[in-house]
Protein backbone atom coordinates (compact mmCIF):
# COMPACT_ATOMS: atom_id res chain seq x y z
CA UNK A 1 0.00 0.00 0.00
CA UNK A 2 1.72 3.42 -1.21
CA UNK A 3 0.76 6.36 0.73
CA UNK A 4 -1.87 7.37 -1.58
CA UNK A 5 -3.74 4.38 -0.81
CA UNK A 6 -3.72 5.46 2.97
CA UNK A 7 -4.79 8.99 1.84
CA UNK A 8 -7.48 7.68 0.03
CA UNK A 9 -8.18 5.06 3.08
CA UNK A 10 -8.07 8.36 5.29
CA UNK A 11 -10.40 10.24 3.33
CA UNK A 12 -12.74 7.36 3.02
CA UNK A 13 -16.06 8.02 4.11
CA UNK A 14 -16.86 4.08 4.73
CA UNK A 15 -13.64 4.40 7.27
CA UNK A 16 -14.02 5.14 11.01
CA UNK A 17 -13.45 8.51 11.69
CA UNK A 18 -11.47 7.12 14.55
CA UNK A 19 -9.13 4.85 12.24
CA UNK A 20 -8.47 8.29 10.03
CA UNK A 21 -6.49 10.06 12.80
CA UNK A 22 -4.86 6.98 13.53
CA UNK A 23 -3.01 5.67 10.14
CA UNK A 24 0.35 7.18 9.96
CA UNK A 25 0.90 8.90 6.96
CA UNK A 26 4.40 6.96 5.44
CA UNK A 27 5.57 10.01 3.95
CA UNK A 28 5.73 11.91 7.32
CA UNK A 29 6.80 9.02 9.06
CA UNK A 30 9.52 8.56 6.50
CA UNK A 31 10.76 12.13 6.64
CA UNK A 32 11.07 12.18 10.18
CA UNK A 33 13.23 9.14 10.92
CA UNK A 34 15.20 10.63 7.76
CA UNK A 35 15.36 13.74 9.51
CA UNK A 36 16.75 12.14 13.30
CA UNK A 37 19.25 9.63 11.46
CA UNK A 38 20.78 13.00 9.68
CA UNK A 39 20.44 14.96 12.74
CA UNK A 40 22.04 12.69 14.59
CA UNK A 41 24.36 11.15 12.38
CA UNK A 42 25.13 14.91 11.88
CA UNK A 43 25.72 15.46 15.71
CA UNK A 44 27.53 12.33 16.77
CA UNK A 45 29.90 12.52 13.82
CA UNK A 46 31.10 16.26 14.11
CA UNK A 47 30.72 16.21 17.95
CA UNK A 48 33.35 13.37 17.68
CA UNK A 49 35.32 14.85 15.83
CA UNK A 50 34.99 18.13 17.94
CA UNK A 51 35.36 16.31 21.11
CA UNK A 52 38.71 14.49 19.41
CA UNK A 53 40.16 18.26 18.95
CA UNK A 54 39.46 19.43 22.28
CA UNK A 55 41.14 16.28 23.06
CA UNK A 56 44.46 17.09 20.96
CA UNK A 57 44.60 20.54 21.97
CA UNK A 58 45.29 19.42 25.32
CA UNK A 59 48.60 19.45 26.22
CA UNK A 60 49.88 15.68 27.11
CA UNK A 61 51.57 14.89 30.18
CA UNK A 62 54.91 13.43 28.45
CA UNK A 63 56.87 10.76 31.00
CA UNK A 64 59.57 13.22 32.70
CA UNK A 65 62.59 11.18 32.03
CA UNK A 66 64.50 9.58 35.26
CA UNK A 67 67.98 11.47 35.71
CA UNK A 68 71.42 10.31 37.28
CA UNK A 69 72.23 12.07 40.01
CA UNK A 70 74.50 10.33 42.71
CA UNK A 71 75.33 7.08 44.44
CA UNK A 72 72.71 6.80 47.26
CA UNK A 73 75.61 6.35 49.39
CA UNK A 74 77.72 9.19 48.47
CA UNK A 75 75.16 11.29 50.35
CA UNK A 76 75.56 11.01 54.24
CA UNK A 77 72.57 11.46 56.16
CA UNK A 78 72.19 15.15 56.42
CA UNK A 79 74.13 16.15 53.86
CA UNK A 80 72.61 17.55 50.82
CA UNK A 81 73.91 18.37 47.22
CA UNK A 82 72.66 20.74 44.69
CA UNK A 83 71.79 19.17 41.73
CA UNK A 84 71.54 20.96 37.82
CA UNK A 85 69.62 20.14 35.49
CA UNK A 86 70.20 19.59 31.85
CA UNK A 87 68.15 22.68 31.31
CA UNK A 88 70.14 24.86 33.99
CA UNK A 89 67.23 24.08 36.67
CA UNK A 90 68.68 24.08 40.27
CA UNK A 91 67.53 21.25 42.58
CA UNK A 92 68.48 21.03 46.10
CA UNK A 93 68.40 17.25 46.57
CA UNK A 94 69.27 16.60 50.44
CA UNK A 95 69.21 13.07 53.05
CA UNK A 96 67.17 13.37 55.58
CA UNK A 97 69.07 12.77 58.88
CA UNK A 98 69.30 9.02 60.27
CA UNK A 99 66.90 7.69 62.10
CA UNK A 100 68.29 6.53 65.34
CA UNK A 101 70.46 3.46 64.20
CA UNK A 102 68.65 3.46 61.15
CA UNK A 103 70.94 4.13 58.26
CA UNK A 104 69.10 3.10 55.11
CA UNK A 105 69.37 4.39 51.36
CA UNK A 106 65.37 4.16 50.50
CA UNK A 107 63.66 6.83 48.09
CA UNK A 108 61.79 8.19 51.19
CA UNK A 109 65.39 9.11 53.05
CA UNK A 110 65.54 11.76 50.13
CA UNK A 111 64.13 14.61 49.39
CA UNK A 112 64.50 16.89 45.90
CA UNK A 113 63.31 20.56 46.79
CA UNK A 114 62.79 23.28 43.79
CA UNK A 115 64.15 26.70 44.08
CA UNK A 116 60.84 28.18 42.66
CA UNK A 117 58.81 29.81 45.22
CA UNK A 118 55.11 28.71 45.26
CA UNK A 119 53.50 32.08 46.17
CA UNK A 120 54.37 34.37 42.68
CA UNK A 121 57.28 32.44 41.03
CA UNK A 122 60.51 34.23 42.65
CA UNK A 123 63.49 32.07 43.19
CA UNK A 124 64.28 31.00 46.69
CA UNK A 125 67.81 30.72 48.05
CA UNK A 126 69.19 29.19 51.33
CA UNK A 127 70.18 30.56 54.31
CA UNK A 128 72.51 28.19 56.52
CA UNK A 129 73.05 30.88 59.09
CA UNK A 130 69.48 30.72 59.42
CA UNK A 131 68.36 27.54 58.88
CA UNK A 132 65.65 28.23 56.06
CA UNK A 133 64.80 28.92 52.51
CA UNK A 134 64.45 32.59 52.05
CA UNK A 135 62.44 34.32 49.12
CA UNK A 136 63.57 37.90 48.68
CA UNK A 137 60.56 39.24 46.56
CA UNK A 138 57.95 38.82 49.12
CA UNK A 139 59.84 37.44 52.79
CA UNK A 140 58.55 34.00 51.99
CA UNK A 141 60.19 31.96 54.46
CA UNK A 142 60.67 27.64 53.78
CA UNK A 143 62.31 25.00 56.56
CA UNK A 144 64.63 23.09 55.31
CA UNK A 145 61.61 19.97 54.21
CA UNK A 146 60.24 22.66 52.03
CA UNK A 147 57.43 23.51 54.52
CA UNK A 148 56.61 27.24 54.86
CA UNK A 149 57.36 29.25 57.94
CA UNK A 150 55.89 32.93 57.65
CA UNK A 151 55.31 35.18 55.14
CA UNK A 152 52.30 34.77 52.15
CA UNK A 153 53.45 31.13 51.49
CA UNK A 154 52.71 30.26 55.11
CA UNK A 155 49.52 32.42 54.92
CA UNK A 156 48.52 30.13 51.47
CA UNK A 157 49.95 27.20 53.50
CA UNK A 158 52.17 26.33 50.12
CA UNK A 159 55.07 24.02 50.37
CA UNK A 160 58.25 24.34 48.01
CA UNK A 161 56.93 21.82 45.46
CA UNK A 162 59.49 18.60 44.91
CA UNK A 163 60.71 16.77 42.40
CA UNK A 164 60.40 12.56 42.22
CA UNK A 165 63.36 10.53 43.49
CA UNK A 166 64.07 6.95 43.18
CA UNK A 167 67.01 4.57 44.45
CA UNK A 168 67.48 1.98 42.43
CA UNK A 169 70.46 -0.28 42.60
CA UNK A 170 72.21 2.09 44.71
CA UNK A 171 72.05 5.07 42.53
CA UNK A 172 69.86 7.92 43.02
CA UNK A 173 67.62 9.43 40.43
CA UNK A 174 65.24 12.53 39.76
CA UNK A 175 62.55 12.93 37.51
CA UNK A 176 63.13 16.23 35.62
CA UNK A 177 62.63 17.75 32.11
CA UNK A 178 65.44 18.02 30.25
CA UNK A 179 63.86 20.93 27.85
CA UNK A 180 63.12 24.12 28.13
CA UNK A 181 61.63 27.26 26.89
CA UNK A 182 64.55 29.54 25.22
CA UNK A 183 67.58 27.51 25.87
CA UNK A 184 68.71 24.60 24.19
CA UNK A 185 69.47 21.69 26.15
CA UNK A 186 72.93 21.76 27.60
CA UNK A 187 73.79 17.80 27.80
CA UNK A 188 76.84 17.85 29.23
CA UNK A 189 76.52 20.48 31.87
CA UNK A 190 73.53 18.58 34.19
CA UNK A 191 76.00 17.60 37.33
CA UNK A 192 75.82 17.14 41.22
CA UNK A 193 78.13 19.52 43.17
CA UNK A 194 78.64 18.43 46.72
CA UNK A 195 77.84 20.57 49.45
CA UNK A 196 79.77 21.77 52.16
CA UNK A 197 79.34 18.37 54.09
CA UNK A 198 80.36 19.64 57.68
CA UNK A 199 77.07 20.91 58.70
CA UNK A 200 76.14 18.53 61.05
CA UNK A 201 72.35 18.75 60.97
CA UNK A 202 70.16 18.48 58.18
CA UNK A 203 70.17 21.00 55.72
CA UNK A 204 70.12 21.69 51.93
CA UNK A 205 73.93 22.90 52.24
CA UNK A 206 74.10 25.96 49.49
CA UNK A 207 73.88 29.17 49.91
CA UNK A 208 72.17 30.24 46.48
CA UNK A 209 70.13 27.97 44.69
CA UNK A 210 68.73 30.91 42.22
CA UNK B 1 8.84 34.48 20.24
CA UNK B 2 10.83 34.98 23.54
CA UNK B 3 12.61 38.51 23.93
CA UNK B 4 15.74 36.84 23.29
CA UNK B 5 14.63 34.89 19.74
CA UNK B 6 12.58 38.92 19.13
CA UNK B 7 16.11 40.44 20.24
CA UNK B 8 18.04 38.64 17.75
CA UNK B 9 15.81 39.01 14.78
CA UNK B 10 15.12 42.50 15.12
CA UNK B 11 19.39 42.53 14.46
CA UNK B 12 19.52 39.71 12.00
CA UNK B 13 15.99 40.02 10.32
CA UNK B 14 16.64 36.65 8.41
CA UNK B 15 13.74 34.09 8.35
CA UNK B 16 13.89 30.87 7.42
CA UNK B 17 11.99 31.89 3.87
CA UNK B 18 14.26 34.63 3.04
CA UNK B 19 17.34 32.56 3.59
CA UNK B 20 15.54 30.05 1.40
CA UNK B 21 15.37 32.52 -1.08
CA UNK B 22 18.45 34.16 -0.94
CA UNK B 23 20.11 30.95 -1.05
CA UNK B 24 17.97 29.16 -3.63
CA UNK B 25 19.36 28.42 -6.96
CA UNK B 26 17.25 26.39 -9.62
CA UNK B 27 19.82 23.23 -9.93
CA UNK B 28 19.90 21.11 -12.99
CA UNK B 29 18.56 17.31 -12.34
CA UNK B 30 21.56 15.74 -14.03
CA UNK B 31 22.83 17.05 -10.32
CA UNK B 32 20.50 14.25 -8.80
CA UNK B 33 23.33 11.66 -9.92
CA UNK B 34 26.24 10.76 -7.00
CA UNK B 35 29.12 10.92 -9.71
CA UNK B 36 28.31 14.90 -10.12
CA UNK B 37 29.34 15.31 -6.78
CA UNK B 38 33.06 16.23 -7.38
CA UNK B 39 32.85 20.08 -7.10
CA UNK B 40 31.85 20.17 -3.47
CA UNK B 41 33.96 17.23 -2.72
CA UNK B 42 37.29 19.12 -3.07
CA UNK B 43 35.58 22.32 -1.58
CA UNK B 44 34.45 20.31 1.35
CA UNK B 45 38.03 18.15 1.63
CA UNK B 46 39.59 21.76 1.66
CA UNK B 47 37.65 22.25 4.60
CA UNK B 48 38.86 19.62 6.17
CA UNK B 49 42.61 20.49 5.64
CA UNK B 50 41.73 23.80 6.73
CA UNK B 51 40.90 22.24 10.24
CA UNK B 52 43.24 19.58 10.15
CA UNK B 53 46.29 21.67 9.38
CA UNK B 54 45.01 24.29 12.36
CA UNK B 55 45.48 21.60 14.75
CA UNK B 56 48.73 20.55 13.18
CA UNK B 57 50.06 23.93 13.26
CA UNK B 58 49.65 24.06 17.00
CA UNK B 59 52.12 21.57 17.50
CA UNK B 60 54.58 22.05 14.39
CA UNK B 61 57.73 23.67 14.97
CA UNK B 62 58.84 24.89 11.41
CA UNK B 63 62.39 24.72 11.59
CA UNK B 64 65.37 21.98 10.35
CA UNK B 65 66.19 21.63 14.08
CA UNK B 66 62.59 21.09 15.21
CA UNK B 67 60.48 19.93 12.23
CA UNK B 68 60.79 16.17 12.33
CA UNK B 69 61.24 15.80 16.03
CA UNK B 70 57.75 18.13 16.51
CA UNK B 71 55.94 15.81 13.75
CA UNK B 72 57.35 12.48 15.49
CA UNK B 73 55.46 14.33 19.23
CA UNK B 74 51.97 14.67 17.48
CA UNK B 75 52.40 11.35 15.97
CA UNK B 76 53.62 9.42 19.01
CA UNK B 77 52.92 11.58 22.41
CA UNK B 78 49.83 13.83 21.26
CA UNK B 79 46.19 12.43 21.95
CA UNK B 80 44.89 11.71 18.63
CA UNK B 81 47.79 12.77 17.08
CA UNK B 82 48.19 10.46 15.11
CA UNK B 83 45.16 10.79 13.96
CA UNK B 84 44.49 14.38 12.37
CA UNK B 85 47.70 13.97 10.84
CA UNK B 86 46.70 10.86 8.60
CA UNK B 87 43.55 12.51 8.53
CA UNK B 88 45.60 15.89 6.79
CA UNK B 89 47.56 12.84 4.40
CA UNK B 90 44.46 11.21 3.08
CA UNK B 91 42.37 14.56 2.96
CA UNK B 92 45.31 15.55 0.98
CA UNK B 93 45.38 12.60 -1.19
CA UNK B 94 41.67 12.68 -1.89
CA UNK B 95 41.17 15.93 -2.54
CA UNK B 96 44.07 16.09 -5.46
CA UNK B 97 42.06 13.00 -6.73
CA UNK B 98 38.91 14.80 -6.96
CA UNK B 99 40.30 18.22 -7.92
CA UNK B 100 41.62 16.15 -11.41
CA UNK B 101 38.58 13.83 -11.92
CA UNK B 102 36.68 17.37 -11.15
CA UNK B 103 38.83 18.53 -14.03
CA UNK B 104 38.04 15.88 -15.87
CA UNK B 105 34.56 15.68 -15.86
CA UNK B 106 34.34 19.46 -16.66
CA UNK B 107 36.69 18.76 -20.09
CA UNK B 108 34.85 16.11 -21.39
CA UNK B 109 31.31 17.48 -20.82
CA UNK B 110 32.83 20.68 -22.47
CA UNK B 111 31.22 23.06 -19.67
CA UNK B 112 34.40 25.26 -20.30
CA UNK B 113 33.03 26.41 -23.43
CA UNK B 114 31.50 30.47 -23.63
CA UNK B 115 30.85 31.66 -21.15
CA UNK B 116 32.60 29.98 -18.73
CA UNK B 117 36.36 30.32 -20.17
CA UNK B 118 37.13 32.38 -17.31
CA UNK B 119 35.69 29.79 -14.34
CA UNK B 120 37.98 27.11 -16.16
CA UNK B 121 41.26 29.56 -15.78
CA UNK B 122 40.43 29.80 -12.21
CA UNK B 123 39.65 26.17 -11.93
CA UNK B 124 43.05 25.97 -13.78
CA UNK B 125 44.98 27.93 -10.58
CA UNK B 126 42.78 25.84 -8.10
CA UNK B 127 44.59 22.64 -9.71
CA UNK B 128 48.26 24.04 -9.77
CA UNK B 129 47.38 25.72 -5.98
CA UNK B 130 46.47 22.24 -4.84
CA UNK B 131 49.68 20.26 -6.34
CA UNK B 132 51.62 23.29 -4.88
CA UNK B 133 49.92 22.68 -1.12
CA UNK B 134 50.70 18.87 -1.70
CA UNK B 135 54.59 19.35 -2.77
CA UNK B 136 55.21 21.91 0.38
CA UNK B 137 52.93 20.06 2.45
CA UNK B 138 55.39 16.51 2.33
CA UNK B 139 58.10 18.91 2.14
CA UNK B 140 57.42 20.08 5.94
CA UNK B 141 58.27 16.59 7.33
CA UNK B 142 61.80 17.15 7.22
CA UNK B 143 62.55 13.31 6.74
CA UNK B 144 64.20 12.51 3.71
CA UNK B 145 61.71 12.77 0.98
CA UNK B 146 60.91 16.52 1.92
CA UNK B 147 64.97 17.30 1.67
CA UNK B 148 65.86 15.44 -1.86
CA UNK B 149 61.86 16.63 -3.25
CA UNK B 150 63.00 19.89 -2.40
CA UNK B 151 66.41 19.60 -3.81
CA UNK B 152 64.98 18.25 -6.90
CA UNK B 153 62.46 20.35 -7.30
CA UNK B 154 64.68 23.60 -6.51
CA UNK B 155 67.06 21.95 -9.38
CA UNK B 156 64.27 21.35 -11.86
CA UNK B 157 63.26 25.04 -11.72
CA UNK B 158 66.67 26.30 -12.15
CA UNK B 159 66.34 24.98 -15.48
CA UNK B 160 63.94 27.32 -17.12
CA UNK B 161 65.85 29.41 -19.22
CA UNK B 162 66.53 33.04 -17.26
CA UNK B 163 64.12 32.84 -14.91
CA UNK B 164 65.00 29.44 -13.43
CA UNK B 165 67.95 30.01 -11.11
CA UNK B 166 66.01 33.43 -9.55
CA UNK B 167 62.91 31.34 -9.10
CA UNK B 168 65.43 28.90 -7.37
CA UNK B 169 66.81 31.12 -5.35
CA UNK B 170 63.24 32.20 -4.21
CA UNK B 171 61.87 29.03 -3.20
CA UNK B 172 64.87 27.94 -1.07
CA UNK B 173 66.15 30.77 0.18
CA UNK B 174 69.31 30.30 -1.08
CA UNK B 175 71.52 28.21 -3.96
CA UNK B 176 70.39 25.03 -1.69
CA UNK B 177 68.28 23.44 1.06
CA UNK B 178 69.13 25.87 4.00
CA UNK B 179 67.83 26.71 7.21
CA UNK B 180 65.62 29.69 5.98
CA UNK B 181 64.11 26.69 3.47
CA UNK B 182 61.10 25.43 5.84
CA UNK B 183 60.44 28.33 6.99
CA UNK B 184 59.36 29.62 3.91
CA UNK B 185 57.76 26.26 2.48
CA UNK B 186 55.57 26.52 6.00
CA UNK B 187 54.04 30.08 5.19
CA UNK B 188 53.39 28.76 1.33
CA UNK B 189 51.67 25.46 2.53
CA UNK B 190 49.62 27.20 5.98
CA UNK B 191 48.99 30.99 4.62
CA UNK B 192 50.03 32.05 1.20
CA UNK B 193 48.59 29.20 -0.88
CA UNK B 194 45.32 28.17 1.43
CA UNK B 195 44.51 32.06 1.15
CA UNK B 196 44.93 32.37 -2.43
CA UNK B 197 42.49 29.29 -2.83
CA UNK B 198 39.99 30.83 -0.61
CA UNK B 199 40.02 33.63 -3.03
CA UNK B 200 39.57 31.52 -6.25
CA UNK B 201 37.04 29.37 -4.56
CA UNK B 202 34.69 32.58 -3.55
CA UNK B 203 35.29 33.68 -7.30
CA UNK B 204 34.88 30.11 -8.60
CA UNK B 205 31.49 29.78 -7.03
CA UNK B 206 30.21 33.04 -7.72
CA UNK B 207 30.97 32.66 -11.31
CA UNK B 208 28.65 29.05 -11.04
CA UNK B 209 26.20 31.16 -9.57
CA UNK B 210 26.14 33.86 -11.78
CA UNK B 211 25.64 31.82 -14.96
CA UNK B 212 24.26 28.39 -13.24
CA UNK B 213 25.50 25.09 -13.84
CA UNK B 214 25.77 23.72 -17.40
CA UNK B 215 22.79 21.68 -17.75
CA UNK B 216 23.11 18.45 -19.17
CA UNK B 217 20.55 15.94 -20.40
CA UNK B 218 20.53 12.37 -20.15
CA UNK B 219 18.67 9.67 -22.00
CA UNK B 220 16.87 8.11 -18.79
CA UNK B 221 15.94 11.41 -17.62
CA UNK B 222 12.45 11.28 -15.94
CA UNK B 223 9.74 13.61 -17.39
CA UNK B 224 8.78 16.84 -15.39
CA UNK B 225 10.73 19.70 -14.00
CA UNK B 226 13.89 19.99 -15.21
CA UNK B 227 15.13 21.48 -12.23
CA UNK B 228 14.98 21.15 -8.78
CA UNK B 229 15.82 23.69 -5.52
CA UNK B 230 19.44 24.41 -3.91
CA UNK B 231 17.93 24.42 -0.68
CA UNK B 232 17.44 22.21 1.23
CA UNK B 233 17.65 19.29 -1.43
CA UNK B 234 21.26 20.23 -3.06
CA UNK B 235 22.36 21.01 0.44
CA UNK B 236 21.28 17.80 2.10
CA UNK B 237 23.38 15.99 -1.01
CA UNK B 238 26.37 17.88 0.64
CA UNK B 239 25.72 16.94 4.09
CA UNK B 240 25.48 13.77 3.32
CA UNK B 241 28.81 14.15 0.98
CA UNK B 242 30.51 15.39 3.65
CA UNK B 243 29.45 12.72 6.48
CA UNK B 244 30.34 10.01 3.95
CA UNK B 245 33.58 11.55 3.30
CA UNK B 246 34.32 11.71 6.86
CA UNK B 247 33.65 8.13 7.34
CA UNK B 248 36.05 7.53 4.33
CA UNK B 249 38.73 9.49 5.90
CA UNK B 250 38.53 8.43 9.71
CA UNK B 251 38.47 4.35 7.76
CA UNK B 252 41.82 5.22 5.80
CA UNK B 253 43.41 7.13 8.79
CA UNK B 254 43.16 4.48 10.92
CA UNK B 255 43.92 1.45 9.04
CA UNK B 256 46.78 3.34 7.02
CA UNK B 257 47.87 6.02 9.24
CA UNK B 258 50.53 8.38 8.16
CA UNK B 259 53.87 6.95 8.93
CA UNK B 260 57.46 8.67 9.07
CA UNK B 261 60.62 7.83 7.01
CA UNK B 262 63.76 8.35 8.01
CA UNK B 263 65.15 11.72 8.99
CA UNK B 264 66.65 13.83 6.52
CA UNK B 265 70.31 13.53 5.95
CA UNK B 266 72.20 15.97 3.33
CA UNK B 267 74.63 13.45 3.25
CA UNK B 268 72.55 9.99 2.17
CA UNK B 269 70.59 10.51 -1.03
CA UNK B 270 68.43 7.50 -0.83
CA UNK B 271 68.63 4.67 -3.05
CA UNK B 272 65.01 5.07 -4.11
CA UNK B 273 63.47 7.95 -4.10
CA UNK B 274 59.98 9.16 -5.45
CA UNK B 275 57.73 12.47 -4.80
CA UNK B 276 53.89 11.85 -3.85
CA UNK B 277 51.64 9.76 -6.51
CA UNK B 278 50.39 12.68 -8.39
CA UNK B 279 53.98 13.69 -9.48
CA UNK B 280 54.92 10.76 -11.14
CA UNK B 281 53.47 11.89 -14.38
CA UNK B 282 56.13 14.90 -14.29
CA UNK B 283 58.73 12.90 -12.57
CA UNK B 284 58.97 9.90 -15.29
CA UNK B 285 58.68 12.71 -17.87
CA UNK B 286 61.56 14.32 -16.71
CA UNK B 287 63.12 11.12 -16.41
CA UNK B 288 62.41 10.08 -20.01
CA UNK B 289 63.17 14.24 -21.91
CA UNK B 290 65.83 15.28 -19.56
CA UNK B 291 65.50 18.56 -17.18
CA UNK B 292 65.41 21.46 -19.89
CA UNK B 293 62.98 20.10 -22.44
CA UNK B 294 60.81 18.64 -20.02
CA UNK B 295 60.35 21.76 -17.97
CA UNK B 296 59.64 23.82 -20.94
CA UNK B 297 57.11 20.66 -22.62
CA UNK B 298 55.14 20.69 -19.33
CA UNK B 299 54.91 24.52 -19.07
CA UNK B 300 53.72 24.63 -22.67
CA UNK B 301 51.38 22.08 -21.56
CA UNK B 302 49.74 23.65 -18.48
CA UNK B 303 49.55 26.80 -20.45
CA UNK B 304 47.41 25.11 -23.49
CA UNK B 305 45.48 23.69 -20.47
CA UNK B 306 44.45 26.88 -19.24
CA UNK B 307 43.63 28.66 -23.24
CA UNK B 308 41.64 25.21 -23.74
CA UNK B 309 38.32 27.06 -24.09
CA UNK B 310 40.06 29.03 -27.28
CA UNK B 311 41.62 25.93 -28.82
CA UNK B 312 38.93 24.06 -28.61
CA UNK B 313 36.94 26.65 -30.29
CA UNK B 314 39.40 26.42 -33.11
CA UNK B 315 39.70 22.40 -33.32
CA UNK B 316 36.06 22.36 -33.63
CA UNK B 317 35.83 25.21 -36.60
CA UNK B 318 39.03 23.43 -38.13
CA UNK B 319 38.04 20.10 -37.62
CA UNK B 320 33.93 21.07 -38.19
CA UNK B 321 33.17 18.27 -35.16
CA UNK B 322 32.52 18.74 -31.78
CA UNK B 323 34.18 15.72 -30.65
CA UNK B 324 38.17 16.79 -31.21
CA UNK B 325 38.60 17.96 -27.82
CA UNK B 326 37.04 14.51 -26.48
CA UNK B 327 39.81 12.00 -28.27
CA UNK B 328 42.98 14.77 -27.26
CA UNK B 329 41.32 14.28 -23.62
CA UNK B 330 41.06 10.31 -23.96
CA UNK B 331 45.00 10.14 -25.15
CA UNK B 332 45.98 12.90 -22.52
CA UNK B 333 44.30 10.81 -19.80
CA UNK B 334 45.42 7.58 -21.00
CA UNK B 335 48.88 9.31 -21.36
CA UNK B 336 48.86 9.99 -17.87
CA UNK B 337 47.51 6.79 -16.43
CA UNK B 338 50.40 5.24 -18.13
CA UNK B 339 53.33 7.80 -17.03
CA UNK B 340 51.66 7.44 -13.32
CA UNK B 341 51.87 3.24 -13.22
CA UNK B 342 55.03 3.23 -15.46
CA UNK B 343 56.82 4.83 -12.50
CA UNK B 344 54.64 3.38 -10.13
CA UNK B 345 56.31 0.00 -10.93
CA UNK B 346 59.53 0.27 -11.37
CA UNK B 347 61.85 1.75 -8.77
CA UNK B 348 63.75 3.75 -11.04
Amino acid sequence: MNSGDLDKAADSSEAPAVRSEAVPDRRDFLSTVSTVAMAGGLVTGYGTFAFMAGRYIFPTNVETPWLFVAEANSIQPGDSLAFESPTGVRVAIARRPADGPRHSTETEDFIALSSICPHLGCRVHWESHNNRFFCPCHNGVFDPEGKPVSGPPKAAEQELSRYPLKVEGGLLYIAMSVESVGTAARPSSHAAHRSNATTPAFSPGQEDLA
Amino acid sequence: MTAVARWFRERVPLSGDRLRALTNEPVPNHMKHWWFCLGGTPAYLFVVQIVTGILLAIYYQPSSTTAYESIEHITDNVTFGWYFRSLHKWAATLMVAAVILHQMRVYFTAAYRKPREINWMIGMCLLLCTLGLGFTGYSLVFEQLSYWGATVGGNILSTVPLLGEPLKKMLLAGDVYNQQTLPRFFILHAAILPATMVLLILVHILLIRLHGVTELRFEDDPPGPEHFNFFPDHFYTELILGLTLMIVLSALATIFPAAMGPKADPLVTPEVIKPEWFFYVTFRWLKLFGPTFAVLSMGFIVCAMFIWPWIDGWLRKVTRTEEASTYIGIIAVLAIITLTVWEAAVAH
